[in-house]
């Protein structure tokens, strides 16, 4: 939660976060990035079998977007989705134990990259259906409100989901039953291939927040503090009971869609303005210059998240793969039906 | 005046059919051209279509065998007045039916002779549900198997003559009813064949009679080794399977594959008795393959036939209850020695051979007569026949052989009984040998 | 079933006997929600909600915006975290909307995220043909449905299970769709008052007999027990299934039977090909109760194409009364 403003001079995340918390912010933001390095390492070792979404280059947003939250607040995911994980806590060895496919990981080697989640901490899902998380969210949401939990549903999906039937029907369903809902759009200009000035009519996805009655902001998706800024408002007012909000995230993902892209869309000289403006030099510059940490600060919470990376790819490595014969196991509650 | 339904006639040689089930409810309507019932001959099951339209009354009752031509029920219209049944359902054998073909039967055999398709029809009929294509439901499967009891050896009354439960229980019943004895157990397999050695040219194939085996051809074979020879072991009989016969129809079955399997390009047959009527049945389907066919006092030329000696046979446990038995069969009683009697009882010491040929007998030859007709078959026959018959024939009247056609020749003779072959090997044998 | 308390059994429309359970659900358990199109004040598009918004508000009975796949996507999302909902498609057609939310979603959760969450969700589907609505308002789906893991699709065909088996569905932790033939819901039964469930995934036999066995599922139900009862006037003694369940299906009940008849017939009014009774005649013929058939297996559904308008054309497209009638009478007669 944000905490008491005293200097309106410094950046929201300063002003509203402990040293301690966004050291933490820190350190997450490097976990998200080098546990997709490490992903897309095994992958050309051949170690994993199938493809991923990786979202090196989109740290601020999804860390950034998830630091007002507690465990009882909730989000959906997207298949880009291994920062929302990061972000609502889980952890790296059974993301990794996922990622290989093992007994040990968060989907038990059924879901894979694409569906990694921990739902103990509020993380309903990563979905492989673009736009399939955003009813959801608003269940999600109408279920705090019915029950009166008092907690926010955080809706990640990407600039691709927002021509869904689907993103229409769940930001007016939200608005009209005014839901503790914010829609956090990540854009990162492509879904696909497909550019958004081809695809969307708008020039900015929040512009669509008016069609549906609530606030929609666009900010800078790879500057941490805007982000914090713009989704506690967010939520703050969806635990305030005052509806749901659009945010949009401007980012860039520097990797290809998946591993399939060929990366035929976009030039080189975009893709490097894009890593010149990589969001976790930019967060560990914005610490520094508040002195929250030191430059071997920073080198030692990457070395400690290098550590922790390491741990996780142990972890996954050596735990067991699933049975079989007992693949059929989750598909319903009551082993009986099956 | 209600309209009368007969039963058809749907087969050339048949004389009456099975009524196997109505489609029709007594007191239902039914439109003219609607399946009315199913009926089935010794070949072939079909569908009757109703003549008229009108509501069924008077039907004769499922499984009932009723003469071609004779009514099988009436239709009234709409609020005719159902009174008594107009007339009885005549029943086979009585003279109404007809024994004898219907004479307009004859001039359809000739002029359908050159046409190869009911040759080809008449193969279907009797191939249908032979071998390992036999048509069958799982449920009738699955009984046999636990029943022991071999398909090809059941009758299917179901559609295309599948095979259902219902037949395998018919069957089994059959089993229990105290003319079959009740030690017979069932065998199944191939018949057994057996050849001579040397001989060339083109082979004669021989069919022994029934409660006989092999051994009858012993005293003929000397004239005939000129050309090889091949034996046919009847079902249990000699070292043929004791198959469970259930029909003469299933019988020839048995002897064609037998045939076929031999994959002769031609053959000359020679039959004895019940191998005569086989050799008949064979000439009837295999006609292309045949040189000549060459019958000795064949069965299935009239009903007559002598059941006692025939279950007397079946029956004899010992050489004294065999020998009077044995006698029947020839007109020269001395022929038949207390050493010729042993050896007989001794090749009929299995008792489940005795058992499978009464079982047979009660098949083919139920109450002393004979249960199937090949007159009409022998009519159809064009290759060179002749058949040779003892006029003291004790077993089967040697008149039967006056039914020929005029285009076989006939050998008829004097003070010789069942067994020519035995009586008066050395005529027969040279009569053959002119003409094989 | 368990009846609880209230024993006294009733006449109830099938329309009243789902009410009625829907208005235990509410009264017993507060996580209990109903959404759907126009089930609020109006009542329902068949008026099954009735006036059940009266009693529980309109945050309880829940008018969605038209917007199936939203709908039914809050619908999974608050299943996921605390409520139990029970959904109303206005027409089962309309799932076509919400498919990836049903399918996708609610089917799959569970299994994606390795068994650490369930989706205890009611989907009702008004479904079926009868009523003169043509082609995109008279479908039977429940073949769609249960093709999908994950999802369990029930089909009442009486008022006393219609009931009981929606107070099983809420019971459950798994997403229970339930079809629901519109020209059941003023079918009047006997329904036993207050809480009982009808066990998901049992079949009922509805008539015991010897000669044939006839699995049916909901309206279906009614037509094979008609021609049952005119067969005996041919002797044929038919015994009737009730499938209820089609996805998990009551192997037990439809094997033993097959076994003791010998013979099959499927009814079903969805479209014949690919359809409920392809499921059973291949389970069957894949069990051990093949070997106790004795005869081809007979399967009457819906014909090859969209349900037509004219009524003669719309009876035509679905089996009737006389079709199983004459299909038991071939099938026992031994002429199929």
């Amino acid at each position: 939660m944000p905490e008491t403003p005293q200097n309106t001079n410094l950046p929201y995340a300063i002003r509203a976060y402990s040293p301690e918390r966004l050291r933490e912010a820190l350190k997450k933001m490097y976990l998200v990035r080098k546990f997709e390095e490490g992903a897309e390492d095994s992958y050309m070792r051949g170690l994993i079998h199938g493809t991923m979404h990786l979202s090196i280059g989109q740290e601020a947003s999804a860390i950034g977007s998830t630091m007002a939250l507690t465990d009882e607040d909730k989000i959906t995911s997207t298949h880009r989705g291994h920062g929302h994980c990061v972000g609502k806590g889980a952890d790296l060895g059974k993301m990794f134990a996922e990622f290989f496919g093992k007994e040990t990981g968060y989907c038990k080697g059924r879901g894979g990259s694409m569906h990694i989640a921990d739902p103990s901490k509020g993380n309903l899902g990563a979905n492989g259906i673009v736009g399939g998380g955003l009813p959801i969210a608003v269940g999600a949401a109408l279920s705090a409100k019915r029950l009166g939990t008092g907690a926010v549903t955080i809706c990640f999906f990407g600039d691709g989901a927002n021509n869904e039937g689907a993103f229409h029907e769940a930001l007016n369903m939200a608005s009209i039953w005014k839901l503790p809902v914010v829609f956090v759009c990540e854009n990162n200009k492509y879904g696909m291939s497909t550019s958004t000035e081809r695809s969307t009519a708008v020039k900015n996805i929040a512009e669509r927040a008016a069609a549906y009655s609530m606030p929609g902001v666009t900010v800078d998706g790879n500057d941490f503090s805007a982000v914090t800024e713009a989704v506690d408002a967010a939520v703050e007012r969806a635990r305030a009971g005052d509806g749901p909000s659009l945010v949009e995230n401007l980012t860039y993902r520097w990797r290809g869609h998946s591993k399939s892209d060929r990366n035929r869309y976009r030039t080189k000289e975009e893709i490097n303005e894009w890593m010149g403006r990589d969001p976790i030099p930019a967060m560990a510059k914005l610490l520094m210059e508040h002195h929250i940490i030191t430059e071997d600060g920073v080198a030692a919470i990457e070395a400690e998240a290098e550590k922790i990376i390491k741990d996780a790819i142990e972890f996954a490595t050596n735990g067991p793969d699933p049975k079989v014969e007992a693949v059929t196991r989750d598909v319903y509650t009551t082993e009986a039906t099956a | 005046m209600p309209v009368e339904v007969i039963m058809p006639k749907v087969d050339m040689d048949m004389a009456s059919g099975k009524i196997m089930c109505w489609h029709v409810a007594v007191g239902n309507r039914v439109e003219k051209g609607d399946p009315l019932f199913d009926i089935e001959t010794d070949k072939a099951a079909m569908e009757v279509e109703a003549p008229a339209s009108g509501i069924l009354h008077h039907a004769a009752p499922e499984g009932a065998e009723i003469p071609i031509g004779k009514a099988v029920a009436w239709l009234y219209a709409e609020g005719e007045d159902v009174g008594e049944q107009p007339s009885s359902f005549a029943s086979v054998g009585e003279p109404t039916a007809g024994p004898l073909p219907d004479p307009e039967a004859a001039p359809e055999a000739l002029s359908t002779d050159a046409d190869p398709e009911p040759e080809t029809e008449r193969e279907m009929a009797f191939a249908d549900g032979a071998g390992e294509g036999i048509r069958a439901t799982p449920a009738a499967r699955r009984l046999a198997r636990d029943e022991g009891v071999p398909l090809a050896s059941l009758h299917g009354t179901g559609p295309r003559g599948r095979v259902q439960a219902f037949d395998v229980r018919e069957y089994l019943k059959g089993l229990t009813t105290p003319s079959a004895p009740a030690t017979f157990r069932p065998e199944t397999g191939p018949l057994v064949v057996t050849r001579s050695k040397g001989g060339k040219g083109t082979p004669i194939l021989m069919i022994h009679g029934f409660a006989n085996d092999t051994t009858s051809w012993a005293p003929l074979e000397p004239s005939l080794r000129h050309r090889p020879l091949i034996r046919i072991h009847l079902p249990g009989h000699g070292r043929s399977p004791k198959l469970r016969i259930r029909d003469f129809a299933m019988l020839a079955r048995e002897v064609r594959q037998a045939f076929d399997a031999l994959q002769l390009d031609r053959a000359h047959l020679l039959g004895h008795s019940l191998g005569g009527a086989l050799c008949i049945a064979l000439a009837d389907t295999r006609e292309r393959q045949l040189a000549s066919l060459n019958l000795i006092a064949p069965a299935g030329l009239g009903p007559q036939i002598n059941g006692e000696a025939l279950s007397g046979i079946c029956k004899a446990t010992r050489t004294e209850s065999l020998k009077p038995w044995l006698r029947s069969l020839v007109a020269n009683e001395d022929l038949i020695t207390d050493a010729y009697a042993r050896l007989a009882m001794q090749s009929r010491s299995d008792a489940n051979l005795r058992a499978a040929q009464a079982a047979m007998a009660d098949v083919l030859f139920p109450d002393g007569v004979q249960a199937f007709d090949l007159r009409a078959a022998l009519e159809r026959i064009r290759t060179p026949t002749r058949i040779l018959w003892g006029k003291a024939d004790a077993i089967i009247p040697w008149k039967h052989a006056l039914r020929a056609p005029g285009r076989m020749a006939l050998h008829l003779f004097d003070g010789v009984g069942h067994m020519p072959q035995f009586e008066a090997a050395e005529e027969v044998g040279n009569i053959l040998r002119s003409h094989v | 079933m368990n009846a609880q308390n209230e024993p006294e059994i009733r006449e109830l429309s099938y329309a009243e006997a789902i009410r009625e359970a829907m208005d235990i659900a509410l009264e017993a358990d507060p996580s209990v929600l109903l959404m759907g199109e126009d089930i609020g004040v109006y009542g329902g598009a068949f008026q099954v909600t009735g006036d059940l918004v009266e009693k529980y508000g309109t945050d309880r009975v829940m008018d969605t915006p038209i917007s199936e796949l939203g709908g039914a996507g809050v619908a999974v999302g608050a299943a996921l975290t605390g409520l139990k909902p029970i959904f109303e498609f206005q027409f089962s057609d309309f799932a076509a909307l919400a498919m990836e939310q049903i399918v996708n979603q609610a089917a799959k959760v569970r299994f994606m995220l390795g068994g650490s969450v369930s989706v205890p969700l009611v989907m009702r589907f008004p479904a079926g043909s009868g009523t003169g609505a043509a082609a995109q308002h008279s479908q039977s789906i429940e073949a769609w449905l249960g093709h999908v893991p994950g999802l369990k699709v029930v089909q009442p065909s009486t008022p006393e299970d219609a009931k009981g088996l929606l107070l099983a569905a809420v019971a459950d932790p798994d997403p229970v769709m339930i079809f629901e033939h519109k020209l059941l819901y003023k079918m009047k039964g006997q329904v036993p008052g207050g809480h009982y469930t009808t066990p998901i995934g049992k079949a009922a036999i509805r008539r015991v007999g010897k000669d044939v066995t006839i699995v049916a599922t909901s309206i279906m139900v009614h037509k094979a027990m008609e021609a049952a009862e005119q067969l005996r006037a041919d002797d044929i003694d038919a015994e009737v299934i009730d499938l209820r369940t089609v996805r998990p299906m009551d192997r037990d009940t439809v094997l033993s039977s097959v076994r003791k008849t010998g013979r099959l017939i499927c009814v079903y009014e969805g479209v014949k090909t690919l359809g409920v009774g392809a499921e059973i005649s291949a389970m069957v013929a894949e069990s051990d109760a093949f070997d106790f058939l004795d005869a081809p297996i007979v399967r009457l559904g819906g014909a090859e194409c969209p349900i037509p308008y004219n009524p003669e054309l719309e009876k035509a497209v679905v089996p009737q009364m006389p079709d199983i009638l004459a299909a038991a009478r071939d099938i026992v007669k031994g002429r199929v």
